[in-house]
């Protein structure tokens, strides 16, 4: 088996991530726009919860602050994740993809790369809206100390996100569209991975199958750390999140290769 | 040693049939087309050849196996020592590639940056990075575009950058499948012209397809065309043009309205009055005696002989290629 160029691949990558950073900068608008609905989301939530929240805990969280703390996590890595299944979709579909074959880094890597740089640049722009909800509204302020873990959480449950999308778009050797897979994920990310409220609110068996699940690693354990930033949930966060980036990337390798050799046979 | 080396490549595509029913749904039926039928061939460094054919002769199948992106059903195959599908990372720095239907560059970003991008991808180092691209940029009249995206740019501006992306990283192949559809004429004699002297002065060896004659005749010394899958011509420009095609024609301006020559083979073309443009076929008639017997009708203007151009050589050959 021939050894891997590894440090060329990173450096790709990175140069592929900076793609994605410059490509979502240059889209001003969308930015703005994203920003705004985060702030929208998060203004109907915040009244949904002070409305119904007639018990001052729940599972073992206070509420409303508690939930809304948690929310403000969750749709801010929600919203910061770029729809990479597309560009799978077109660049497979149309075509495009054999250009991006003839160049010395692998496609996928510098897909995920450059959706990542995306991602870093949303997150980044969408923070003042996720300090505005934390400081302003009903929701509870988590501990300085906590934040470093909470901010590298995003990143890493956002790198799960993006993986979990990559899958649908991969499914574009085999069936076209992706939209179908795509809704798919993305209602799992959203029921099993806690986005409206933590996972720990459902019934003791889906509560323990979600957390073992990726989506779960996408959004519910980078934002449970918000409400219980003790030392064994940071870890036990982290060992989700890196566990399955590990695992998903394997899975969307796998996948890509065998995608790509029914490419390199049959052509587009 | 050989820039490209080919030997009895063949691909099969496989299809499966499209039909009616569960029992077509369970266990489809196959078709097998055969793109390429086994082409041999050989390239040397520095050479600039030409792959033509008609749609579906095989051209572009060829061009995808060269370059990686395609697996052969048998054969091989190798560019620059190195067997395009199995070392597709380690070639991909050692040639460059324009597809004239498809985009490579980033369309929502200034072409500088997406140039600066490059480097990164191809590991390039700074200085020297620097220096070719400010070259290129002069030679090409990338200036003005810099700064602006690529989806800003029209198609000849556009062609002209991807094909300075595909140089940046030094190649020591260039492949350009076809690299001037939908230019207007000046863009393609400017595309032709840059290819030319880039490839001249850079020792490159150029793979290019084409249905554009001129882009054969300015650009190639050597023609190599496919029809069905397999090659029917290998030859260079020059030759394939003199060899096919004993004909010259010749074009008499004149003060009379029309000119009527009758020889033996020579046959007139439609023309505007005043000009008259014969097919003479050198193999029948020569040329001193047509261009005599025109002069000696007297009010003649001016006398223009030429070849015939590429294109009818080309027709020809697929004509000929068909018959068989």
């Amino acid at each position: 088996m021939k050894p891997t160029p590894l440090w060329p691949w990173l450096r790709g990558t990175c140069a592929m991530a900076r793609v994605g950073v410059a490509a979502t900068l240059s889209a001003r608008t969308v930015l703005l726009g994203r920003a705004l609905f985060y702030l929208l989301v998060m203004t109907v939530l915040t009244r949904f919860w002070t409305t119904v929240a007639h018990e001052t805990s729940a599972a073992g969280i206070t509420l409303p602050a508690g939930i809304l703390a948690y929310v403000a996590i969750t749709e801010w890595i929600a919203l910061s994740v770029p729809a990479i299944h597309l560009r799978l979709e077109d660049d497979i579909r149309f075509g495009a993809v054999e250009a991006h074959l003839l160049r010395p880094i692998p496609y996928l890597l510098g897909q995920i790369g450059q959706t990542i740089g995306a991602m870093l640049v949303r997150l980044a722009l969408l923070s003042p809206g996720l300090g505005v909800v934390l400081l302003t509204g009903e929701s509870m302020l988590p501990p300085i100390t906590a934040w470093l873990s909470i901010i590298a959480l995003a990143v890493l449950g956002g790198t799960v996100h993006i993986l979990l999308i990559a899958l649908a778009g991969l499914s574009a050797f085999w069936v076209r569209r992706t939209v179908a897979a795509y809704l798919v994920m993305q209602k799992a990310i959203f029921l099993l991975g806690g986005l409206f409220i933590p996972v720990t609110f459902y019934p003791d068996w889906l509560a323990r199958f979600a957390r073992g699940s990726p989506f779960a690693a996408s959004l519910y354990w980078p934002a449970i750390v918000v409400l219980q930033p003790d030392q064994s949930t940071v870890v036990m966060a982290f060992l989700a999140v890196f566990a399955w980036i590990v695992a998903l990337s394997l899975l969307c390798a796998a996948i890509w290769h065998a995608g790509l050799h029914r490419l390199l046979t049959q052509g587009i | 040693m050989s820039a490209i080396t080919v030997r009895d490549l063949r691909k099969q595509f496989r299809y499966a049939k499209s039909g009616r029913g569960l029992r077509n749904l369970i266990a489809p039926q196959y078709t097998n087309i055969d793109a390429l039928g086994g082409i041999s061939f050989t390239i040397a460094p520095g050479e600039r050849v030409a792959l033509i054919g008609p749609n579906g002769a095989g051209k572009s199948t060829t061009l995808k196996i060269l370059t990686g992106i395609l697996l052969p059903s048998g054969g091989n195959a190798t560019v620059l020592g190195l067997t395009p599908w199995q070392d597709r990372m380690a070639l991909a720095r050692r040639i460059g590639v324009v597809f004239g239907q498809r985009p490579q560059l980033w369309s929502e970003l200034p072409v500088r940056q997406s140039f600066a991008l490059l480097r990164r991808i191809y590991a390039q180092d700074a200085a020297p990075f620097a220096t070719r691209l400010d070259a290129l940029s002069e030679r090409f009249d990338l200036a003005p575009l810099m700064a602006q995206p690529v989806n800003r740019l029209s198609l000849g501006q556009r062609m002209r950058c991807e094909v300075v992306a595909s140089l940046l990283h030094k190649p020591d192949v260039l492949f350009l499948d076809e690299p001037t559809i939908g230019l207007d004429i000046t863009a393609k004699t400017t595309i032709r012209d840059l290819i030319n002297a880039q490839a001249q002065s850079d020792g490159l060896t150029v793979v290019l397809t084409s249905h554009d004659t001129r882009d054969i005749e300015l650009v190639c010394e050597r023609v190599i065309v496919v029809n069905a899958g397999r090659i029917v011509v290998d030859q260079a420009t020059e030759t394939l043009r003199r060899r096919f095609l004993a004909r010259k024609l010749v074009t008499l301006r004149s003060a009379a309205p029309a000119i009527t020559l009758d020889l033996p083979g020579v046959s007139a073309r439609p023309a505007e009055p005043h000009i008259a443009m014969l097919d003479v076929d050198t193999r029948i008639a020569r040329i001193d005696s047509v261009v005599a017997a025109a002069l000696s009708l007297g009010g003649i203007e001016d006398i223009t002989i030429e070849d015939p151009p590429m294109e009818e050589v080309i027709h020809e050959i697929y004509a000929a290629a068909s018959a068989r």
